[in-house]
């Protein structure tokens, strides 16, 4: 079956009871959200809370081992469905990177296109070299992953899944890898793609970010979404015990 | 002094007599090696990866089985060539073919006898290479060409063969540099290499340590020239150590600054 991203209502993702167990460990359960086209969503919480597993159960680098996950109205999950294909639609950036390190930065951008989305080698550059633009690292596009900062090592990993023309990009705590002086460079490329009212579902321990620049929050706890709302409500208003807590243990650092 | 003069002038009369020999034998040597390097390492890559296809317990059992199949098979061969000297599997294969088909088939060519026995010994050491190689890619590079939605062969030959191949190029040229000097246990089923022109030379002559001077320059010489070319197709498989900068990166900022919404537009006004 082939996922053609169509004009619909539908929204981008629809998650529904989302559970995921490792052996008797019940990492997420029933996880229920939609994400709607231009909208950011951050998903905040404690580490071992769940929030990259569901992050990797969306873009099925986990397999979820219950409920559905609807791309634009299709359930991914059922048997016969080109998976591949559809990580192809819904772009992933990781806390280590990931870069390909046997590219330079510009293949880095190119090979996802030419192997999967069957572009010739000049239009994927073309596409590449200006997402490399966007992230401000246009001049590096021959350089190897090892030669560059870790600010600009996620850069090029987004600018890497941009190229691809993704419906809503995955993001798994993208500055927690990096030294405290490149982590602006990043959230300042992902406040510009906010502005580009770009599809972001962004698991983040950056509390301003997530304040300033998304839609709603999530906050997560012991595998379930435990309070969601707007940033306001969340952070100025948390109804939930847990909530307080979390957020007055965090902003006390 | 006087001794050293005698090695010199009998190296000379054995080269005088012998060169063409000598020289064959080393051309022998080295294609032989290079053959079998090379077809070693295709089976080498070939099991690796047939050895690494990742199955869960969630796949079909035809799949489990398949692949489990495959693994006993790689497993037993590497096992058996690696744990077998090559001088016997040479003995074992050779006349092995003719006794069990009762002379339906032979070996032909010795060349042929030679290259598939070394090239069958060099993929059981490969494979192993292989199959290290490509687990000691880091999981995240196969996670990163997954999310870009690339397949298992796409993710394989894009992404973890190059990288493997990169990691293992020192194992491989070992296996070269052995095969250099371990195919001279060829000389047991009449393989011509530069050490069975020693045999013949010595047999005519008796000058033993003379011959065998030669042939420990001579196989010192192939080693370490094979030693120096691999290390420059190391690096230059390792890139341009440099690369070219256009222009300063627009985004560096100093620790914790970042612009707030609106910022940008206000910043210019007074």
């Amino acid at each position: 079956m082939k996922i053609k991203p169509s004009v619909t209502d539908a929204p981008i993702l629809s998650i529904r009871h989302l559970a995921k167990t490792f052996g008797k460990n019940k990492v997420l359960f029933d996880i229920d959200f939609d994400v709607e086209a231009g909208e950011v969503i951050s998903v905040i919480g404690s580490s071992g809370s769940g929030k990259s597993t569901l992050l990797r159960c969306i873009n099925l680098l986990e397999m979820p081992t219950g409920g559905e996950i609807l791309f634009r109205g299709r359930n991914i999950l059922d048997r016969g469905v080109n998976i591949p294909e559809y990580r192809s639609h819904v772009g992933m950036v990781f806390q280590s990177f990931n870069l390909f390190h046997n590219m330079t930065v510009l293949d880095n951008c190119v090979v996802g296109q030419m192997k999967v989305r069957k572009r010739s080698r000049a239009e994927a550059e073309e596409k590449a070299r200006y997402y490399l633009d966007k992230v401000g690292l246009l001049a590096y596009v021959d350089a190897r992953p090892r030669q560059i900062s870790g600010g600009q090592k996620q850069r090029v990993a987004i600018a890497r899944a941009l190229a691809m023309d993704p419906e809503v990009l995955l993001f798994d705590e993208p500055t927690s890898a990096l030294d405290p002086e490149t982590v602006g460079e990043v959230l300042e490329v992902m406040r510009d793609l906010a502005d580009e009212q770009i599809t972001m579902l962004v698991v983040t321990h950056e509390m301003a970010f997530a304040r300033d620049v998304s839609q709603r929050v999530f906050f997560m706890h012991d595998g379930v979404i435990h309070e969601e709302g707007s940033p306001e409500s969340i952070f100025e208003r948390p109804r939930k015990q847990e909530t307080q807590e979390f957020l007055s243990r965090f902003l006390a650092r | 002094m006087g001794k050293f003069q005698e090695l010199i002038l009998d190296i000379g009369d054995l080269w005088g007599q012998y060169g063409a020999l000598y020289l064959r034998g080393i051309r022998s040597t080295l294609v032989l090696a290079l053959v079998a390097t090379a077809i070693g390492c295709v089976i080498g890559f070939a099991s690796g990866v047939l050895n690494t296809i990742p199955y869960t317990k969630n796949d079909s059992f035809l799949k489990r089985f398949v692949l489990k199949s495959i693994r006993i098979v790689i497993r037993i061969y590497v096992e058996l060539f690696r744990g077998t000297p090559m001088l016997l599997q040479a003995v074992f294969i050779f006349y092995g073919l003719p006794y069990v088909t009762n002379n339906m088939y032979r070996f032909n060519s010795i060349w042929l006898a030679s290259i598939l026995i070394v090239s069958i010994n060099t993929g059981a050491y490969m494979a192993e290479s292989v199959r290290g190689g490509i687990l000691s890619i880091d999981p995240g590079q196969t996670e990163g060409a997954k999310a870009i939605g690339m397949n298992h062969v796409q993710t394989m030959t894009s992404v973890i063969l190059p990288q493997a191949l990169r990691n293992i190029m020192p194992q491989i040229g070992n296996n070269f540099i052995i095969n250099v000097k371990d195919t001279s246990v060829m000389f047991i089923i009449g393989f011509p290499d530069f050490f069975a022109a020693h045999r013949s030379a010595v047999g005519a002559t008796y000058l033993y340590f003379p011959s065998a001077t030669v042939e420990m320059a001579g196989y010192l010489t192939l080693t370490l020239v094979a030693s120096f070319i691999l290390r420059s197709i190391e690096k230059k498989m390792d890139g341009d150590q440099h690369f070219e900068l256009a222009a300063a990166d627009q985004l560096v900022m100093a620790a914790g600054t970042y612009r707030h919404r609106g910022e940008r537009e206000d910043s210019y006004e007074d």
